[in-house]
């Protein structure tokens, strides 16, 4: 768990020179690689900076179709599609995990610090398994 | 001197660049200072904000845990109270102001959040893994975070919230990087200009150091012989007005007939010979002694005292005795070598080291006369010599215009007028100067008399006459010194010249001066008889202006006369001039001697001549000495 905490404020660290996108997709790997959804993760995102950091990474794939994606990134509600249903969400505003009944979890930027916030009772609806690396972000509800 | 401007410079430069570097230094930590006291400054000002409402929380609401204060926030209207209170410390230096709980798990919530933008909810989480926010639990003191500028934000100030002496919450004020902006941004000018400067000043001293590099370098090749690895004579120059002659006593080394070594194996081969010699020198003596290559095959090596008296003679001895029983092997030949030592062993006595340099000079000249291969001293209490420092800068003009090849003979032609034709010429040695200007023997002849340096003189002026004369039919005068003739090498060279060219040897004379303090008469007449045997002729020159011992003169059976200058000259308008001239003519008729006539400068002392019948001529009446040799069509043209 410590060494979780640590690697993510390390990245902030090492990172902090380098765009936003990059130091959250540092974080939002790290996060990925510790969650199961039974199947390849395939990131699809409506950010497209965000993609294509992804992209240069190389740890996940990604897609430019959302339908061919596993896991859905999405920063923007209105970009929600009714294609998503059987999609995993994640979230990059906390106040869209309140909007989006279907999102699992959110890393967003609180008061410059990145935060990680993901809804126990909704990972496991969705048959989501979580790293115990990621304890200390679950949440029972939304605040 | 180019190495101390360079080093002061250099040494400028390094205190320049240190004073820079301090102030640079001085101005970051005024910086900081100042980031310090603003900091510090806020943080007071909040800090008294803060304790007050800590104290209107749990005083005012009865809180006493953790669990009373949470209970208490949970309370719209109580959130909305205070983060209006908290939401007024709001401000472009403050950016977020809100409260922290730890909850069971650890895990820090928002109590209250009065910030305008990026509001958080009730009992959020909050990811923070910053020791000083359990620090602050712990000590229950407030900390200090300094933030890596996220997000603008460069401070967040903890303050804990105490009841009953447990920490049940924290204010956390985060401040923002606005005012930092404004100094850093301020002084930024500041910064790139002693940037700057710095830069620059790296770059002079590099350069600097290149220059003091190529300095070294260039001082090395100037100072040293690329031959014989030795210093050369621009280092005798650049130490000879710093060098305390209390602590060395100076030797002059001289290879013994270096030049039959060049002339019999070749240049390559004396080269050779040098380096090796110069070898054996170095390994001889100590490296507080300073070994200088002073010319040809000469070296000076200036021998510390720090040692016995007695070491100086055993290190010109054992020098002398590891060149003699070296064999010098060059191209299939066994050169064997000596060496000649002549030593001044106090020269502080003298003047200069120039003055110094002459007596050791003489002292070589003595060893090589009396046999060389051979080690003499000079001693003060036997010798009471008096010179000067002129003639130590003759010495040395001379020294170098034989080691730079500007050693000449300029020919002046002696006519008969019997036959109306050029009977032969003088060969007079000339030194052209570094300007190109033509000196005269008379400014350098007399203070090198006796000297090692008059020797190597004469024998470059037979080497030039010989080499010159060799190949034509013409007739040739040499003057030569007595000191001169009796010299071993001198004696080699010449008898090595005139027997293997027959031809040559018939057409030489050597005039010898009749004022030459000649000691050993019985010697004198040796050398005359050598030179009669190797069909040389001999002339008596300057006649008449010694001693004139005419039984000697009878005796040497010389085959000229030549009649001293002072003796002509007048001889238009002195009469006694004239009746000593007529004698000396019908002497030398009566002795089958020729006479010659020189310092004809007039067409009146011409005249006057031809009235005595003098056999031949010369002067600038007839012909000035030229570099070439003159023809008779170009005589009575100089003077007119």
């Amino acid at each position: 768990m410590k060494i979780f905490f640590l690697s993510i404020f390390l990245a902030l660290f090492l990172f902090s020179n380098e765009n936003k996108e990059t130091i959250q997709v540092e974080i939002l790997e790290n996060i990925f690689k510790n969650i199961s959804l039974g199947k390849k993760i395939v990131i699809w995102s409506d950010n497209k900076k965000l993609l294509h950091e992804f992209d240069n990474k190389a740890h996940f794939s990604t897609t430019q179709k959302c339908h061919m994606a596993s896991i859905i990134v999405l920063e923007d509600k209105k970009n929600l599609k009714e294609d998503f249903c059987d999609k995993a969400i994640f979230v990059l505003n906390y106040e869209l995990l309140k909007e989006i009944p279907k999102s699992f979890g959110s890393m967003f930027w609180k008061k410059g610090r990145p935060n990680i916030v993901i809804i126990e009772s909704r990972t496991k609806e969705q048959n989501i398994s979580v790293s115990n690396q990621l304890d200390m972000y679950l949440e029972e509800k939304i605040w | 001197m180019v190495k101390r401007r360079e080093l002061t410079i250099f040494f400028l430069l390094f205190i320049l660049g240190l004073f820079l570097a301090y102030t640079y230094s001085d101005i970051l930590r005024a910086k900081e200072n100042i980031f310090d006291r603003i900091e510090k400054h806020k943080i007071e000002q909040i800090s008294f904000v803060l304790k007050n409402l800590q104290e209107d929380i749990y005083k005012n609401n009865q809180i006493a845990t953790k669990n009373d204060l949470v209970s208490f926030f949970e309370e719209k209207k109580n959130r909305e109270k205070y983060e209006h209170i908290l939401s007024m410390m709001l401000s472009s230096d403050v950016k977020y102001s809100y409260v922290l709980y730890k909850d069971d798990e650890n895990k820090f919530r928002f109590l209250l959040d009065a910030s305008k933008t990026d509001k958080a909810n009730f009992n959020q989480k909050f990811d923070i893994d910053l020791k000083e926010y359990n620090l602050a639990y712990a000590t229950k003191e407030p900390q200090t975070v300094k933030q890596k500028n996220v997000e603008n934000i460069y401070i967040t100030y903890i303050y804990p919230i105490i009841s009953n002496g447990a920490v049940i919450g924290l204010f956390n004020i985060d401040f923002t990087t606005e005012i930092k902006s404004i100094i850093l941004e301020s002084i930024k000018p500041l910064e790139a200009f002693f940037t700057i400067l710095t830069i620059f000043i790296f770059i002079f001293m590099g350069i600097t150091l290149v220059q003091i590099f190529h300095y070294f370098i260039t001082k090395k090749k100037i100072f040293t012989d690329p031959l014989t690895n030795t210093f050369n004579r621009n280092y005798l120059e650049e130490i000879g007005h710093v060098i305390d002659l209390k602590n060395y006593s100076i030797a002059m080394l001289d290879l013994d007939k270096f030049k039959v070594i060049n002339d019999t194996y070749g240049h390559k081969a004396g080269d050779y010979v040098l380096s090796h010699v110069s070898t054996i020198f170095k390994k001889s003596i100590r490296d507080s002694d300073i070994l200088i290559r002073y010319g040809g095959e000469e070296f000076l090596l200036l021998i510390n005292n720090r040692d016995s008296e007695k070491l100086k003679m055993t290190i010109c001895e054992r020098i002398r005795a590891n060149v003699a029983k070296e064999n010098f092997s060059y191209d299939g030949d066994d050169i064997k070598v000596t060496l000649s030592i002549g030593i001044h062993k106090h020269p502080s006595l003298e003047k200069n080291l120039q003055e110094a340099i002459k007596i050791a000079d003489k002292m070589l000249y003595e060893a090589k006369r009396s046999g060389r291969n051979r080690v003499v001293v000079y001693d003060e209490k036997l010798n009471s010599h008096s010179s000067s420092s002129s003639s130590s800068k003759y010495l040395s003009f001379v020294k170098e215009a034989l080691a730079e090849d500007r050693v000449t003979c300029h020919y002046q032609p002696i006519y008969s007028h019997h036959t109306g034709e050029i009977f032969k010429y003088e060969a007079l040695v000339r030194i052209i100067s570094k300007d190109g200007k033509v000196i005269m023997p008379m400014s350098f002849m007399p203070q090198i008399k006796l000297t090692n340096v008059h020797y190597k003189l004469t024998q470059r002026v037979l080497s030039t006459v010989f080499d010159k004369f060799k190949d034509n039919q013409k007739l040739v005068s040499i003057n030569i010194n007595f000191s001169d003739l009796i010299h071993p090498d001198i004696e080699d060279s010449i008898v090595k010249a005139l027997k293997s060219n027959h031809n040559l040897a018939s057409r030489v004379t050597f005039e010898i001066l009749e004022s030459d303090e000649i000691e050993n008469i019985e010697l004198f007449k040796q050398k005359i008889h050598l030179l009669h045997s190797l069909k040389a002729k001999v002339s008596i020159d300057d006649f008449g202006s010694g001693y004139s011992n005419f039984k000697s003169v009878i005796d040497i059976e010389a085959n000229f006369l030549k009649i001293d200058g002072s003796l002509i000259k007048n001889i238009d308008i002195n009469s006694k001039d004239f009746k000593v001239v007529k004698s000396i003519v019908h002497f030398a008729a009566q002795s089958n001697m020729q006479t010659i006539a020189e310092f004809v400068h007039s067409k009146e002392v011409y005249e006057k001549l031809l009235l005595l019948d003098i056999d031949y001529m010369q002067g600038y009446y007839i012909s000035k000495p030229e570099p070439h040799l003159v023809l008779k069509e170009e005589l009575f043209k100089t003077v007119s």
